[in-house]
């Protein structure tokens, strides 16, 4: 059993107080390994709840600065970190929040070539990211890696996201099947969003994590649970593994990770 | 007959309505935005044309959404 | 028949509040074999209203509880 230090006692308290939680489960917090990707409007709350949980690794992939239309919904950016990276601006807000935790930046656009070996070794994955192409290689690879992963997407009030135990539960795939032809896609830059939704589901794929590492509760797999903030009406759609899915089903036809042109949010 | 519809009872008015005519009915601006699932069970959209629904049935739009990060 | 119960582990939490008396009796409990027993000290007032109802609510079974002179609680717990 780890000797927690008084501080680290206060400071997890109310984790520790958590019949579901409780001593062993912030141990578990403490070793575990958690990436997220995208350090954006999910990727921000997400990186901050993880940070001050005290998940012990936390990993966050992006390729892209700060800029200052980020700073309506990316929360874990302040406006003096305008041209930093965002790895690094969110890196040093989750240090400032917890010097417990070990952030590793991986300042890079994911994609066939190096998703493995960024994915590879973490516990969870949280998809924060923007554009389809990336949220079905991030499928895929969790889905060939054996790693449970939270997907999430947000489009101006609206928010969906689903908990995929790979091998076990529906994956995005099994739904969503292809990325959508560009041409259909509203840009984010077009269409706009929220800034609290991006917070609201960012922080329920938080808690995905925070419940898989544990072991409370129950992920929310099978289903997708979405909401639109103009109404505040929440959803669960239920979800099951199909046999027809061409990467996870008995016969499929997706063997290997392969890249989709980059096609949305390019212009920020 | 009555169908459902994103969990809500839906009358159909028309005879013979396919998954087609179902999106236009519910004016789904981009149809190929919208994974469609037939009583728990995803649809190719090459099906829609010739997928009928019947009394009973239970159909969800799944929304593509993407956003998230910059 | 209380003096015959010895704790194996003893914990003085005079001066420690809420909630934190509570985390660490659960520190404490982390660390036991079950069947073990957990002798605390705690103040009058919200903690001895509330650790021993926490700890039962977790099947930790109270054995004894009894006000010291200095006006604190001795509890003694048995972990489930
Ligand atoms: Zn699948």
């Amino acid at each position: 059993m780890i000797d927690f230090t008084e501080e680290q006692l206060e400071r997890y308290s109310r984790h520790i107080l958590l019949d579901d939680v409780g001593v062993a489960g912030q141990e578990k917090l403490l070793q575990a390994k958690v990436i997220i990707v995208g350090a954006g409007g999910l990727g921000s709350p997400a990186a901050l709840y993880l940070a001050a949980a005290g998940v012990g690794t936390i990993g966050i992939v992006d390729s892209d600065v700060v800029e200052v239309s980020n700073l309506q919904r990316q929360i874990a950016h302040f406006s003096a970190d305008i041209g930093a990276a965002k790895v690094e601006s969110a890196a040093a807000k989750m240090q400032a929040i917890n010097p417990d935790v070990e952030v590793r930046t991986y300042r890079e656009y994911l994609c066939a070539a190096n998703i493995r070996k960024i994915l590879a070794g973490y516990d969870f994955v949280i998809d924060g990211t923007d554009n389809f192409p990336t949220k079905f290689l991030v499928n895929d690879a969790c889905v060939f890696l054996n790693i449970p992963f939270s997907h999430g997407g947000i489009l101006r009030f609206n928010g969906q996201t689903m908990t995929v135990v790979p091998g076990q539960t529906a994956c995005y795939r099994c739904s969503f099947r292809s990325p959508p032809p560009p041409d259909a896609v509203p840009s984010c830059a077009q269409a706009g969003v929220l800034g609290a939704v991006a917070g609201m589901l960012g922080t329920i794929q938080a808690a995905e994590a925070l419940k898989h590492i544990t072991g409370a509760g129950e992920l929310l797999t099978n289903t997708l649970l979405t909401f639109d903030a103009r109404t505040m009406a929440f959803r669960r759609i239920r979800l099951k593994k199909q046999e027809s899915c061409p990467l996870c089903g008995p016969h499929p036809v997706i063997t290997e990770l392969a890249d989709v042109e980059r096609t949305v949010c390019t212009v920020q | 007959m009555q169908i459902t519809v994103n969990g809500e009872t839906e009358e159909l008015q028309e005879p013979a309505v396919n998954l087609s005519r179902l999106l236009e009915l519910r004016r789904v601006e981009s149809p190929e935005m919208v994974a469609v699932q037939l009583n728990g069970e995803f649809v190719d959209m090459t099906n829609y044309p010739t997928t009928f629904l019947q009394a009973g049935d239970d159909v969800d739009f799944l929304y593509f959404m993407g956003g998230g990060s910059s | 028949m209380k003096t015959a119960i010895r704790a194996d582990v003893f914990q003085d939490l005079k001066g420690v509040g809420c909630p934190m008396n509570l985390v660490k009796t659960k520190v404490a409990f982390a660390k036991m074999e079950s069947g073990q027993i957990l002798g605390l000290i705690l103040d009058n007032g919200p903690p001895i209203n509330n650790v021993p109802r926490s700890v039962i609510r977790e099947g930790h079974e109270i054995l004894s509880q009894e006000q010291l002179a200095d006006g604190t609680w001795s509890v003694l717990i048995r972990k489930a």
